[in-house]
């Protein structure tokens, strides 16, 4: 029997689990990922030869040298591409990637799409001056440059991650002038048995909360941003209360100087891939759109498969107890074997992705946003970043009966820009659900190439182009 | 100088910003080495609007700078050198 053939695209939580569970159960591994090392988002690695700190909980520490240890033992045995940026999916399970500026192609018996989240910001006023950053972006440079990105930084968003961010920029020594949350930063205490199910999430979430305390960080609850002020870049953030519908409340404005606003939203799902792919793909209102997939990770495409984050937002403990099941599952069902949940490796996988699942539904109502947030920018406000498309011509466009997100990128340029949507289009179909009070219909449709790639790359073919 | 392995201290390289010299660790992005000395503004759109490192994981592509002569690098992916030049960008390039 000839080994299956696995490619994996994502080497975080999930995309390194699933890699392990493959290699376990004797197929050849290929894994790809965009960052110079393994480790994902949560378990980003030091940049090499920098040292330093790290700001995170013991226990989120000591699951990532775990995961990272496991996977480091394989890596001989299986093939890791760094850096590589996957451009295409073609049916016949065929990927195509650059890597170091030459393309290559990769056909697999079995593809495994873990290729996790981005951040969701809202638009407003002045979020594009440099010093305006995403939040889990701040915490990435703590993660891998092993230093603050400001001395004086502002934070604010929903859910769990600006508190974390907060504490351990804290830690590291930076002034906090604020916290502001769409809610009390203690709102997710209010369902105890969800928050037990998590209980090693809600030790790491108390210690930061003593941090903020210990501290005395100036916490705004209820209170978003609503404009960011700078000349050549960001010099002080105007915040405002907001009401139960998001809509900002005058006369409670409040204005902060500071060098860095990070922002954190919450996540929406990259589903690209998936959606070249051709998959059938379904739309949440906490993660935007992502592939539909069945409890061993299958979508309606023959041998394609996601797990963790890019099929909803779950977190890494979901991640790595799905990339464990869907790596094994790929595998045995490619060798005619069908999986069973019964089966005691399974059944304990199940178990911990169905506690943190429990959990994980008082994170989604943490990140419920309201309404009104879509709408607290300006007619000038710029939406889409790369080719600075307006609100006011989003509007117009949505005025004129193109609603649907093809239509509002045909028609605006918006989307079309250097990040091909993944910065605005959450925003743009928000927005128009907002204004309309219909659900978003349909994805954009997803084409090669995926990510920006210049004609001398895509004409430079690496050695091994026509191997499979 | 390379420090012995057993330190714990990072060796620092010295690298051009549109002209000014600027210290950083060695193995640090372009992005975070900017960032200690409070430079956030790195391009101008075609519209002159100021523009910096937004995502800093790579897939929003705001950071874009000319790197050693090369347009539309990506500071926060690019890994300070010594003697590397990099220069903002305005408009499109």
């Amino acid at each position: 029997m000839t080994a299956c053939k696995v490619v994996i695209v994502g080497a975080g939580p999930a995309g390194m689990s699933a890699a392990i569970a493959a290699y376990q159960a004797g197929s050849k591994v290929t894994i790809l990922d965009e960052a110079p090392q393994s480790g994902g988002q949560i378990f980003r690695r030091p940049s090499k030869n920098l040292y330093g700190k790290s700001y995170a909980s013991k226990a989120e520490q000591s699951r990532k040298s775990v995961l990272l240890e496991a996977f480091d033992a394989i890596s001989q045995n299986i093939e890791f591409v760094p850096q590589a940026q996957v451009i295409s999916a073609f049916s016949g399970l065929e990927l195509q990637y650059v890597v170091n500026g030459h393309i290559h192609t990769k056909r697999a018996d079995a593809v495994i799409l873990a290729t996790g989240v981005r951040e969701k910001l809202y638009p407003f006023e002045g979020w594009t001056l440099p010093g305006v950053l995403g939040a889990g972006g701040a915490q990435s440079i703590l993660k891998t440059q092993m230093v603050a990105p400001g001395k004086r930084m502002v934070i604010a968003g929903a859910g769990p991650l600006p508190i974390v961010v907060a504490a351990q920029m804290i830690r590291a020594g930076v002034d906090v002038h604020a916290l502001a949350n769409i809610q009390s930063i203690f709102a997710m205490g209010k369902n105890p048995m969800a928050m037990f199910a998590g209980k090693e999430l809600i030790m790491d979430g108390l210690g930061y909360l003593a941090t903020l305390l210990k501290a005395r960080t100036q916490v705004l609850r209820s209170y978003a941003p609503i404009r960011a002020i700078g000349n050549k870049q960001l010099e002080a953030v105007i915040f405002a209360r907001i009401d139960k519908s998001g809509n900002a409340i005058s006369g409670t404005e409040k204005t902060i100087e500071t060098d860095v606003l990070a922002l954190n939203y919450g996540f929406v799902s990259n589903s690209e891939l998936a959606a070249m792919f051709g998959v059938q793909m379904q739309y949440s209102e906490l993660s935007g759109w992502h592939a539909k997939a069945d409890e061993l990770g299958r979508t309606t495409v023959p041998c394609v498969y996601v797990c963790g984050d890019a099929t909803g937002l779950r977190g890494s403990f979901v991640a790595q107890s799905e990339g464990s099941i869907v790596g094994r599952a790929a595998v045995e069902i490619f060798n005619g074997i069908s999986p069973k949940s019964s089966d005691t490796e399974f059944a304990g996988l199940y178990k911990t992705r169905n506690r943190h699942l429990r959990f994980q539904k008082t994170v989604a109502a943490s990140l419920k946003l309201p309404e009104g947030l879509w709408d607290l920018s300006t007619p000038d406000t710029i939406i889409c970043r790369c080719e600075s498309i307006n609100k006011n011509t989003i509007l117009t466009a949505l005025d004129q009966g193109h609603t649907s997100l093809n239509a509002i990128k045909k028609n605006t340029r918006c989307g079309m820009g250097w990040c091909g949507g993944r910065s605005c289009l959450h925003s743009v179909s928000s927005m128009a659900s907002f204004r309309s009070g219909i659900p978003p219909l349909a994805p954009v449709t997803a084409r090669p190439l995926a990510r920006p790639v210049s004609l001398g790359e895509l004409a430079s073919p690496a050695e091994d182009y026509n191997e499979h | 100088m390379k420090q012995s392995s057993i330190s714990l201290e990072n060796d620092l390289v010295d690298f051009s910003f549109d002209g000014q010299i600027i210290s950083a660790k060695s193995g640090q992005s372009v992005v975070a080495a900017l960032m200690q000395i409070g430079q956030y503004h790195l391009r101008h759109d075609e519209f002159g609007a100021p523009k910096g490192a937004f995502c800093c994981i790579g897939f929003c592509w705001e950071c874009r700078c000319r790197v050693n002569g090369v347009s539309n690098e990506r500071a926060c992916l690019t890994e300070v050198k010594a003697g590397m030049l990099i220069e903002t960008q305005k408009g499109l390039e």
